[in-house]
């Protein structure tokens, strides 16, 4: 079964209990293994419906799904991982000592090679009597707009001790992605060199594009006139606006490609950005437009839904 | 996960915002600074449900806390440490993986059979 209820009936995590109702109904009309007695992979997907639909047709349930106490079929959630799960992966490094190790005084070479906390960038670790440790790393959490995330963008964050630095956020930079700053963290101890600092990255979402690797995807509205005849359009791109030629007779739902006009990464070849064409009548269709598909509607023989089988 | 302090308050039961930024301060748990204050995520939160434990079940008194909390930390530190070696030396020839652990072996256990 789908791990997201939502999307196994095709609605937003934010649509009303009316809205949920009826996808469902739909579906349960289109998929009911009555109505398809030779087909068992429809008898699957009405399952999984009718999974989602319990859950998320109960308000109670689906505010329970929501707030993350139950999982997608129903069962109550382990309430939390214990600490030592996380304690043990990378991400519990931020809490580790930090005063280096002391007591290995009397260990072998190999033993402080291993397990020795080096003072980085020393050119070597020194196991004197003298206490040195690198300074202990500091985390920031710092959100960015999409646009400022694709281009990169210089902003600054403000250190505990009031200081604030300037970062660079370098072009193409990801959602979940950790910047490392180097000696920017705490100071050291002894003659140690500072911590760093490490900028937990997060990207807001965009109106109007999306993202992928380093492509950039938009949709793109046009009329009816501009699909029929071809038409040069202004694109949104994420470095302003381009001219962009539509070719005669596109239909909804063709990709159109700008080279070169994704993302740029410091490194490696700049992203793409991809249209995709979406018709879009007018709010209210007028008479001549009415007209006009009459008559074209007489002499046409086309059918787009040809490919489709006995569905017409 | 990113939340904000009120967030963990609402989530962790026992926790009251106090006793949070208390142990914010003292370093006992280190979130994330965000432009508009503190940002946990999942380890933090697990720290304090810890916290919570260690404080409220256990009633160690705030004295007593830092040590326990220094030696679970330094336990945390080895076995990861542990698990690096182990994967180093899971990369390495079948020979000197059976060597190895032959001798791990003999000295643990110095009477048992190998």
């Amino acid at each position: 079964m789908s791990d997201d209820p939502y999307q196994a009936l095709g609605v937003s995590s934010s649509a009303s209990q009316d809205e949920i109702k009826k996808a469902y109904r739909k579906l349960a009309k289109s998929l009911h293994p009555d109505l398809h007695p030779d087909d068992p992979s429809k008898e699957a997907e009405f399952q999984a419906i009718s999974a989602a639909y319990d859950l998320l047709g109960d308000a109670e349930k689906r505010r329970r799904f929501d707030a993350g106490e139950i999982d997608a079929s129903g069962q109550e959630k382990p309430e939390y991982q214990y600490y030592r799960h996380y304690a043990e992966q990378d991400a519990g490094r931020r809490y580790d000592p930090g005063m280096g190790s002391g007591g290995f005084d009397d260990a072998s070479d190999l033993f402080s090679e291993l397990f020795g906390r080096r003072a980085r960038g020393s050119g070597g670790a020194e196991f004197g009597q003298e206490f040195h440790a690198r300074g202990p790393d500091l985390n920031y959490h710092l959100e960015v707009d999409f646009l400022d995330a694709a281009n990169g963008a210089k902003r600054s964050v403000t250190m505990p001790d009031g200081k604030g630095i300037e970062i660079s956020i370098p072009p193409g930079v990801r959602d979940g992605q950790t910047l490392r700053l180097r000696g920017k963290g705490g100071a050291g101890f002894g003659e140690g060199p500072a911590g760093d600092a490490l900028i937990a990255i997060s990207v807001r979402s965009h109106p109007l594009f999306q993202r992928d690797g380093t492509d950039i995807e938009l949709d793109l509205p046009i009329t009816i006139d501009e699909a029929v005849l071809g038409a040069k359009v202004d694109v949104p791109t994420i470095a302003g606006t381009v001219a962009m030629t539509v070719p005669k007779g596109v239909s909804s739902g063709r990709r159109m490609r700008l080279k070169g006009k994704g993302i740029k990464p410091p490194k490696g070849d700049p992203g793409d950005q991809y249209v995709r064409i979406k018709i879009v009548l007018p709010d209210t269709v007028g008479v001549d437009l009415e007209k006009l598909a009459e008559e074209w509607r007489e002499k046409s023989d086309f059918n787009p839904r040809k490919g489709l089988g006995g569905v017409t | 996960m990113r939340l904000d302090e009120r967030m963990v308050v609402a989530k962790v039961d026992r926790l009251t915002l106090r006793e949070l930024r208390l142990w914010v301060r003292q370093g006992w748990v280190r979130p994330a600074r965000g432009d508009v204050g503190p940002v946990f995520d999942e380890i933090d939160l697990a720290r304090i449900r810890l916290l919570c434990d260690l404080r409220k079940d256990m009633s160690l008194s705030l004295e007593t806390l830092p040590t326990v909390l220094s030696l679970i930390d330094r336990l945390h530190e080895a076995r990861r440490d542990l698990r690096w070696l182990t994967e180093a030396l899971e990369e390495q020839s079948e020979d000197v993986r059976r060597s190895v652990v032959s001798t791990m072996r003999r000295r643990r256990d110095p009477n048992g059979d190998i």
